[in-house]
């Protein structure tokens, strides 16, 4: 067999599990992830250095960085304290968790799509620069032509319209070569993250840049041509039309993915590859469109960001491109899944900014807990086994080769879960 | 292209390798004549003392963690997370050496945190049966994100500096003391071109020589011999009476030990490491996993497509200091292009028939 049989076959089981248990997998993951983490912010907190009056106390021992603080912070401050008295659901901070959202929510619908169709698409974080750079330059060329509230509704369908092709078409890349030339995707879509940021970064430093600035950046967009701000104070770029967008972007997939022969293609290719192209499908064709589809969500995200973020572009793109495939794993690649993930990855990176201006725990903690988050769905058997230990009381408690001997009946109780 | 595939009786990579070698050929004779065009500007740059002393270095990480991705994809567990591995050794070398102030304490440590991280992958992997990619992924994106947040939380920023330690030797240090050796290698060492061979730092000689260690315990050593089986058959191994996971955690840890001390080499040799965006490693752990793709599995193959892939970066450094048409930006883009390319003519290699699968014993 080879690797993209065998990614696929993984992919598979993955997809296969029950709904539930794919929740269950997903909600018991961000738990241990904040677990551990609340060791390392622990430990970081004893390497590091403090008054004794700042510290926090634990079990007799002082530590600089209090773990109770630092998730309220997160969790509580990314939303704007909805605990507290006078709460404003217009604020500021929730404003920034609903931004990172909706880009999210791009990102890790790229990646999700190309996860059901059995492609691990790492590559996102280069469609979306690449993306970004596209739709700010086709509208900074098209503004002068048009103007006032038809110039937004002309220009933003535009921008969206030209990052999602660019996305596309360098997301075909690694489709095509996929599809034609069997190489291996997590490979190449990472060399091509690293080839846009060097080609993006020649054109704003050179053809395309501000000749006003010092930065690599690009002129900023007329403000009819970005998205408008309604409810949320134009300051924070967050637009609401934009999540609502966003929204109807997971609604179409969803109803793609499980409605249309496309969709059913696709999942096919993912789950039963073999299968689905003895029932006539080109599974080189359905490579090369997922990928296109994948590259173009990705490239619609860098359409959103240079839109509503940012009014411009600028090299250094945050990795919302690599949140993507957490965003995807967590919410089981399913688009409402995914929804739901790219919420939670909204507060945990608005909530990140919270916890730096009130704490001293560096704002990398994020993504450590990224990828432990990761590393706890990658393996359901270690829930699995957690629960029979724990809550299985007919089973003897065995040590040392306990896991080698259940092993195979496992395999079993895996297929009458799903 | 097929037509001539069947001349020579060899498959497409024989004859991508003719094309090459005559591509190169005739760019070299061009440039010999014509000295002041771009080829010829490309072949004095590359046949400087400077662009090959830094293809050496420059190939130490990635030829490390290529040699640990051998071991561990051969025994049948995919090592996606050779990146995060690099990321990890890189830092906590730093950490070690500045804290002790031995140089050696620090290569320790970096291989130390790698076998750890590396440890992890294997319980993920081995023991909980993680799909191997993912839990890959996931050890290069914690590696990714706790060097950078450890080293804001011990040094207040993601870049620490050695100060407390000194880098690894060169030769030419190393053999000072001894008399007669001291002056033959003096002027080994000021010869065009090979003079870099001796003049490295010691970390090129620990990879020179691992390679062929790697080589000799692959092919023709027990341990070898279980390793591939794990990855081919391993079915057949436990039948053998040995131990299947036994088998691949001391592959993934054997991963950890090559893609430490080449994650130590990286930072040490520099005395620093860097922590922004995709950290100092920026790449050179999955440039390793093509590396050895490249050289179908083979350390001594895995090596030399390694010193392809570092010949080009440190050629695309050398052109950004010459004058040269294309901007340097695009040059820096050349050796990710060329991965590309490598792997779309070359991506059909074998993978080990059992690799990314769990194997789970009957007996036991």
């Amino acid at each position: 067999m080879s690797l993209r049989d065998r990614v696929r076959a993984v992919l598979g089981r993955l997809v296969a599990a029950s709904p539930t248990e794919r929740v269950l997998i997903s909600l018991a993951s961000l738990v241990m992830a904040i677990l551990v983490g609340t060791v390392i912010i622990l430990v970081a907190g004893r390497a590091t250095t403090c008054g004794a009056e700042s510290a926090s106390y634990y079990f007799g021992v002082g530590f600089c960085y209090d773990p109770i603080v630092v998730y309220d912070r997160l969790f509580l401050g990314a939303l704007g304290d909805p605990l507290s008295a006078g709460w404003d659901p217009f604020n500021r901070q929730l404003a920034i968790t609903l931004r990172e959202t909706t880009v999210l929510l791009f990102t890790g619908l790229s990646v999700a799509i190309a996860f059901r169709a059995g492609i691990f698409n790492i590559g996102t974080q280069g469609q979306m620069v690449v993306g970004a750079l596209a739709t700010a330059v086709a509208v900074l060329w098209a503004s002068p032509l048009v103007s006032g509230a038809v110039g937004t509704v002309l220009l933003i369908p535009f921008g969206i319209l030209v990052g999602s092709l660019f996305g596309g078409l360098y997301g075909a890349i690694p489709g095509a070569l996929k599809a034609y030339a069997d190489a291996n995707e997590v490979i190449t879509t990472i060399m091509l993250n690293f080839v846009a940021t060097s080609i993006v970064l020649y054109l704003v430093s050179g053809v395309f840049k501000d000749p006003e600035s010092f930065a690599n950046q690009t002129e900023s967009l007329p403000e009819f041509a970005l998205f408008p701000s309604l409810l949320y104070d134009s300051a924070y770029g967050f637009s609401i039309l934009a999540l609502l967008f966003g929204l109807v972007a997971i609604g179409v997939l969803y109803y793609v993915l499980e409605q249309t022969t496309f969709g059913y293609n696709v999942r096919t290719s993912g789950l039963q590859p073999r299968a689905a192209e003895y029932g006539g499908v080109d599974a080189k064709r359905i490579v090369v469109a997922t990928m296109s589809l994948s590259g173009a969500l990705g490239g619609i995200a860098g359409a959103v960001y240079v839109m509503m973020v940012l009014g411009k572009f600028q090299t250094g793109v945050p990795a919302y491109g690599f949140d993507g495939i957490t965003v995807a794993i967590l919410g089981g690649s399913n688009p409402i899944g995914v929804g739901l993930a790219a919420f939670l990855f909204g507060v945990l990176k608005s909530g990140t900014t919270v916890v730096q201006f009130a704490t001293d725990v560096p704002r990398q903690l994020i993504g450590v807990l990224r990828g432990l988050i990761i590393l706890f769905v990658a393996m359901p058997e270690f829930f699995r086994l957690l629960g029979r230990r724990t809550m299985g009381p007919s089973r003897p408690k065995n040590e040392g080769g306990a896991t080698a001997t259940d092993g195979g009946e496992s395999e079993t109780e895996v297929s009458t879960d799903g | 292209m097929a037509d001539l595939a069947r001349v020579l009786g060899t498959g497409r990579r024989r004859v991508a390798t003719i094309g090459t070698l005559a591509v190169l050929a005739l760019g070299t004779l061009y440039g010999l004549v014509r000295p002041e065009s771009t080829p010829g500007i490309l072949l004095e740059t590359l046949f400087t003392t400077n662009t090959l002393a830094s293809t050496l270095r420059l190939s130490v990480p990635i030829a490390l963690a290529a040699l640990g991705g051998i071991f561990s994809e051969k025994s049948g567990v995919i090592n996606i997370g050779l990146e995060g591995l690099l990321i990890i050794s890189a830092f906590s070398a730093i950490v070690a050496a500045q804290s002790t102030g031995s140089l050696w304490l620090g290569f320790a440590g970096g291989v130390l945190a790698s076998v750890m991280l590396a440890g992890l992958f294997g319980v993920v992997c081995i023991e909980f049966r993680a799909d191997q990619i993912i839990a890959g992924l996931a050890v290069w994106l914690i590696a990714l994100g706790l060097a950078p947040f450890a080293a804001t939380v011990l040094y207040g920023q993601p870049n620490v500096s050695l100060t407390a330690a000194e880098t690894p030797p060169t030769l030419t240090e190393v053999v000072a003391p001894i008399p007669g050796l001291s002056g033959l290698v003096e002027s080994l060492s000021e010869i065009t071109f090979v003079g870099a061979l001796f003049d490295a730092g010691v970390t090129v000689y620990m990879m020179f020589l691992l390679v062929g260690v790697s080589w000799y315990l692959l092919n023709r050593t027990t341990f070898g011999r279980w390793v591939r089986a794990s990855g081919e058959n391993p079915k057949a191994l436990d039948t053998a009476g040995v131990s299947v996971s036994r088998v691949r955690y001391a592959a993934v840890l054997l991963s950890g030990v090559f893609s430490g001390l080449g994650g130590a080499a990286l930072s040490l040799d520099l005395a620093t490491f860097g922590g922004n965006g995709q950290t100092m490693v920026n790449g050179k752990g999955f440039i390793a996993i093509v590396a050895y793709l490249f050289g179908n599995y083979n350390p001594i193959g895995a090596f030399l497509s390694t010193i392809l892939f570092a010949g080009l970066d440190a050629l695309q450094n050398g052109l950004q200091i010459a004058d040269i048409a294309v901007p340097s930006q695009l040059i820096r883009a050349i050796p990710f292009v060329m991965v590309i390319v490598v792997l779309a003519l070359f991506g059909r290699t074998r993978l080990p028939s059992a690799a990314g699968e769990h194997y789970e014993s009957g007996e036991e």
